[in-house]
């Protein structure tokens, strides 16, 4: 996923962002490397993902 | 009343005076200290003093602190010594100067998160670990450095740059910078910092001392600034296994202003510490490990330690876990995101008010369209479940806290100006500590030996969910076989000319 300067302005419009210039190429650099990373992660692991409830892992209702 | 110290440093408090130079009292264990304040062979109002003399002498450099709480410290030393005279002796951290991240609240002390944003906040609360461990007697010295936010990768820091006390060029580690400096450096006895994807670790790594990653549950959240909710926990930077056993025994335990804290009883931690390793299970991760990219050094150190573990009675075997290189991917997916929704209306408005290296991260954490943070949880949950299943084979998992020494500060930064920077900067200097924080399992770091160069390395050790013991009872055994813990920075060497120079900056930092 390579990300152009237009799609990521676009997406930090929506929650009211206006990213200033100097820092939107970093911010697209990041993004785009992370959704790079989900799509080869939903590869490998996509089919278990499929069966596996996003549950987080935090520990509320332990026995005393 | 406590007596002035000697010409040597230090002197004594009861009839039994000590040889001891105010430097060899700053780097006793806390347990040691203890036994001596217990005794009243030392006073607490000395220890502390000791403590603030070398802030004084060394923070203009090394940056640990960014608030001192020199004349309220000094005081609730004076308290503890009346009480501790009148024969009300609380235990083991009665007297015992620590920090905290100033991520932790305090009450009437300002807490600015590392930033310039919240530069001037003073809670009217402390943080439950706060509350805990002054009512275990122990006395709150100062508020630590660190990344902003708590997010690791800042670039400038707004309260003074943390140095590295064995190597002052040297990266601190992140994101409890100077949680790990200070008890490094002698400048108290113990530090609590916060660990979403190794925060704790890391600077215990980087500066040669023990962190604790606990179980998340095991430790209230309350009055942490933190929004990493699926992530975040509390936990102890100390100088030996058994002080951070003996800090996370006041500090655990359920609390109901964290409803996500555990009902668990909370066990013996030191009664742990056997010293033996007979019959325990360890496995080395093989990714975590042997890493593509692992520094010649560490690999040398790592392997000595295993043999000293074998050596101890464990069985060591090695096992692959190839889904846990997803693990900081995951995270900034998910958790970044989550702490990121917090910061969106600052992000609006104070843009230029946070480090580049924080707002372009929580900006991109912003970003993560809801569809992919939902299958980015279920891929953690699948991640977390490859290594839990690793604890049915073994009772320990092992690798080196981190691939290579400390950096140099310049080369730490998250600079990112290329995709190549995104998976050197961001993402393959933290691949042995993310795969714990997204387990949300018990993780130990501890000095693994040094660099010929003089940089600390480190050895971690992960245990399933709520098995502290486990960690510790490794970790002692090994500490205990090695020299490791008992060497520190010598400071007036290593801080040269730097020393010379702080002289005539800002210098001494007080907040009373």
């Amino acid at each position: 996923m390579e990300l152009t300067c237009e799609q990521l302005a676009a997406m930090a419009a929506t929650i009211g962002l206006n990213l200033p210039a100097a820092d939107a190429e970093n911010v697209r650099l990041r993004l785009s490397a992370l959704l790079t990373e989900m799509e080869g992660i939903e590869r490998e692991l996509g089919a278990e993902m499929d069966r596996t409830e996003p549950v987080p892992p935090v520990y509320p209702h332990e026995p005393s | 009343m406590p007596r002035a110290p000697n010409a040597h440093g230090v002197c004594a408090a009861n009839a039994t005076k000590l040889t001891m130079s105010s430097e060899e009292l700053a780097f006793l264990s806390v347990a040691e200290q203890g036994r001596l304040i217990r005794d009243r062979k030392v006073s607490p109002v000395e220890l502390v003093q000791t403590c603030l003399d070398r802030i004084e002498r060394y923070d203009g450099v090394l940056r640990a602190y960014i608030t001192v709480c020199a004349e309220q410290a000094l005081a609730s030393a004076r308290q503890v010594e009346r009480e501790i005279a009148g024969g009300d002796y609380k235990g083991p951290l009665h007297g015992i100067p620590y920090g905290v991240k100033d991520q932790l609240c305090t009450r009437g002390i300002r807490t600015t998160v590392g930033s310039k944003i919240m530069a001037d906040y003073v809670p009217d609360f402390d943080a439950a670990v706060v509350t805990r461990m002054n009512a275990a007697g122990a006395i709150l010295i100062g508020k630590e450095n660190l990344h902003e936010f708590g997010k690791g990768g800042t670039n400038v820091f707004f309260h003074g740059q943390p140095r590295n006390p064995w190597n002052p060029a040297r990266n601190a580690g992140s994101s409890s910078s100077g949680s790990g400096i200070a008890p490094a450096a002698g400048l108290c006895s113990g530090s609590l910092g916060e660990d979403t994807g190794g925060s704790v670790r890391g600077p215990a790594s980087a500066n040669g001392v023990v962190g604790l990653r606990p179980t998340f549950g095991r430790v209230s959240r309350y009055g942490g600034v933190m929004h990493g909710w699926t992530a975040d926990t509390i936990g102890p930077i100390t100088r030996t296994v058994e002080d951070n056993a003996v800090f996370l025994s006041a500090i655990a335990g359920h609390d109901a202003r964290d409803h996500l804290t555990s009902k668990r009883a909370v066990p013996d931690y030191t009664g742990a510490l056997s010293g033996d390793l007979k019959g325990v299970k360890l496995a080395v991760v093989h990714e975590m490990a042997w890493a593509d990219g692992v520094h010649p050094e560490v690999r040398t150190a790592f392997e000595r330690a295993l043999l000293v573990l074998k050596e101890l009675g464990a069985q060591i075997s090695d096992l692959s876990l190839p889904w846990t290189k997803h693990a900081i991917p995951l995270n900034m997916l998910t958790s970044d995101a989550d702490v990121a929704s917090m910061f969106v209306p600052l992000l609006r408005t104070r843009w230029k008010d946070f480090d580049v290296g924080t707002r372009t991260r929580l900006a991109t954490a912003a970003l993560v369209p809801a569809a992919v943070y939902s299958r980015a949880m279920r891929a953690r949950a699948v991640v977390r479940a490859q290594i839990l299943a690793a604890f049915e084979r073994c009772d320990a998992l092992i690798s080196p806290t981190h691939l290579s020494p400390p950096a140099l500060i310049e080369d730490a930064r998250e600079k990112v100006e290329s995709r190549v920077d995104v998976a050197q900067r961001l993402i393959l200097r933290r691949i042995t500590t993310h795969p714990y924080g997204t387990a949300n399992v018990p993780a130990l770091a501890l000095p693994m030996g040094f660099t010929q160069n003089g940089l600390p390395l480190s050895l971690q050790i992960a245990a399933r969910p709520f098995a502290e013991q486990t960690v510790y009872r490794v970790g002692h055994a090994y500490e205990r076989a090695t020299s490791w813990h008992r060497q520190h920075p010598d400071l007036e060497r290593s801080l040269q000319p730097l020393l010379r120079a702080s002289a005539t900056a800002e210098g001494y930092r007080r907040w009373n």
